[in-house]
């Protein structure tokens, strides 16, 4: 029989690496969703899961690939079970980060503008990396694609962005 | 493939792990050195435009903290709203038990009032300076604009003044200055804009160090520098590309840049 007091120590360690976590998983659920809503609704149904299934995460380093997992089969399942509404982008990101300046706004607002246009299949590798700090390998497990393939993703996001964006694109590589 | 062509490609695809004979020719090719620095510095903004402020979410999760017995099911559970707007858990179904004996609720409720103190004292995180500092970049996605707008004398001026200090010109282009909350005292927060992209200095007159405190957690490198008498200086950067060298040359340029007046 398992010791009571230790199950309750690694349950609360648990729930505040969740706490922890999910304003990250927010935003990542936000970039994949490009819905406010829907990113709050999948983010709080995968934690659920999570705390469900708490027992069998056996390495506590392991918790964020996992969470992500669970994020992104959540997401999945809500694509599936609803017809998701037409994002209107300029709206949207509108909506995120008034209380910036107006030229930091504007810079901001130009380079969310261009990540949301970007194919989920560049925008999600690409937040992987940068936001969430997956390194390429993880991000090929996360995608069940090769790293190649993966690396390949992220250039392509990376050079459409920055032509999106205005940025001096003359001394990027070909692909 | 050439080294130019295959550097330029890596820093598109995996600018934190670049192999080590891609970093050499980085420093020895003028025109991917330039390449390098604008990329550097798109990789700033692009990160700075991905943190979004969830700021609502604060609430929501400071409503979610522990309120019932630890551990339970409904502490890790984020909060729905109602129709109100009001935060309520939704997975607040759970049936009371039924049928205890008086006696075992309350042995329980002594052995659970224990175990809760237990796990206080287990569980309550004892942060480093370095990681208070980290977390509280991760919340100001504003600071991190690269720019060459300097902010006004009289803002700068406001927010070092209950720190009995002023800034040198030799410190650099100030590009956000704002008086932050850090643990328990209001701090000034300042941005200087570095050919590597702007850097993050917090003044931590009530954070002492021995030593310099060197670290490199969640994306963000820097280094706590000790200021003698008047505690420390936190100095950090989100350049990957910016080695441990470089930033206490500039942590030490700004320390340098301050005038104590008090």
């Amino acid at each position: 029989m398992r010791d009571p007091l230790v199950l309750n120590q690694k349950h609360a360690r648990f729930q505040a690496l969740c706490q922890s976590l999910r304003p990250d998983l927010l935003r990542f659920a936000l970039w994949l969703s490009r819905d406010r809503a829907v990113a709050e609704d999948v983010v709080q149904e995968s934690l659920l899961r999570a705390w469900k299934a708490r027992d069998t995460l056996e390495d506590e380093k392991a918790a964020k690939p996992w969470l992500l997992t669970i994020i992104r089969r959540e997401y999945a399942r809500t694509f599936e079970r609803k017809r998701l509404t037409t994002v209107n982008l300029d709206d949207l990101v509108a909506s995120e980060e008034p209380g910036l300046a107006a030229s930091d706004a504007q810079e901001l607002a130009e380079l969310r503008l261009a990540i949301f246009k970007l194919p989920v299949e560049y925008r999600e590798p690409l937040i992987l990396q940068v936001l969430m700090g997956c390194s390429t390998a993880e991000i090929a497990e996360q995608l069940n694609l090769s790293t190649g393939a993966v690396l390949t993703r992220l250039f392509r996001a990376r050079r459409q962005l920055r032509v999106l964006c205005g940025e001096d694109t003359s001394l990027d590589p070909e692909e | 493939m050439t080294a130019c062509t295959a550097y330029r490609r890596a820093l598109l695809s995996d600018p934190r792990e670049l192999p080590e004979e891609l970093l050499a020719h980085g420093r020895e090719c003028a025109d991917c050195t330039a390449f390098a620095e604008r990329a550097a510095r798109f990789e700033a903004r692009l990160e700075g435009a991905m943190r979004l402020n969830w700021t609502h979410d604060r609430a929501a999760a400071a409503g979610a903290l522990p309120e019932a017995a630890a551990g339970s099911e409904a502490d890790v559970i984020p909060l729905r709203r109602d129709a109100a707007g009001v935060g309520v858990h939704a997975a607040a179904r759970v049936p009371a038990p039924a049928g205890r004996s008086r006696w075992f609720a309350v042995a329980a409720t002594f052995a659970l009032a224990a175990a809760t103190l237990g796990l206080l004292w287990i569980a309550v995180p004892r942060t480093s300076i370095a990681g208070d500092v980290v977390t509280h970049m991760a919340d100001e996605p504003a600071a991190w604009a690269v720019t060459d707008a300097a902010v006004s004398a009289a803002q700068l001026d406001a927010v070092l003044r209950d720190t009995h200090m002023r800034l040198e010109e030799g410190a650099g282009v100030v590009s956000y200055a704002s008086s932050c909350e850090f643990r328990g005292h209001r701090v000034p927060h300042l941005v200087v804009q570095d050919a590597s992209g702007p850097v993050t200095v917090m003044v931590l007159v009530h954070e002492s160090v021995r030593t310099p405190v060197e670290f490199d957690e969640q994306h963000y490198r820097g280094v706590i520098l000790p200021v003698p008498a008047h505690g420390s200086i936190a100095v950090l950067t989100r350049n990957q590309l910016v080695d441990q060298a470089a930033i206490e040359r500039i942590a030490k340029r700004v320390e340098n840049a301050i005038a104590w007046t008090g």
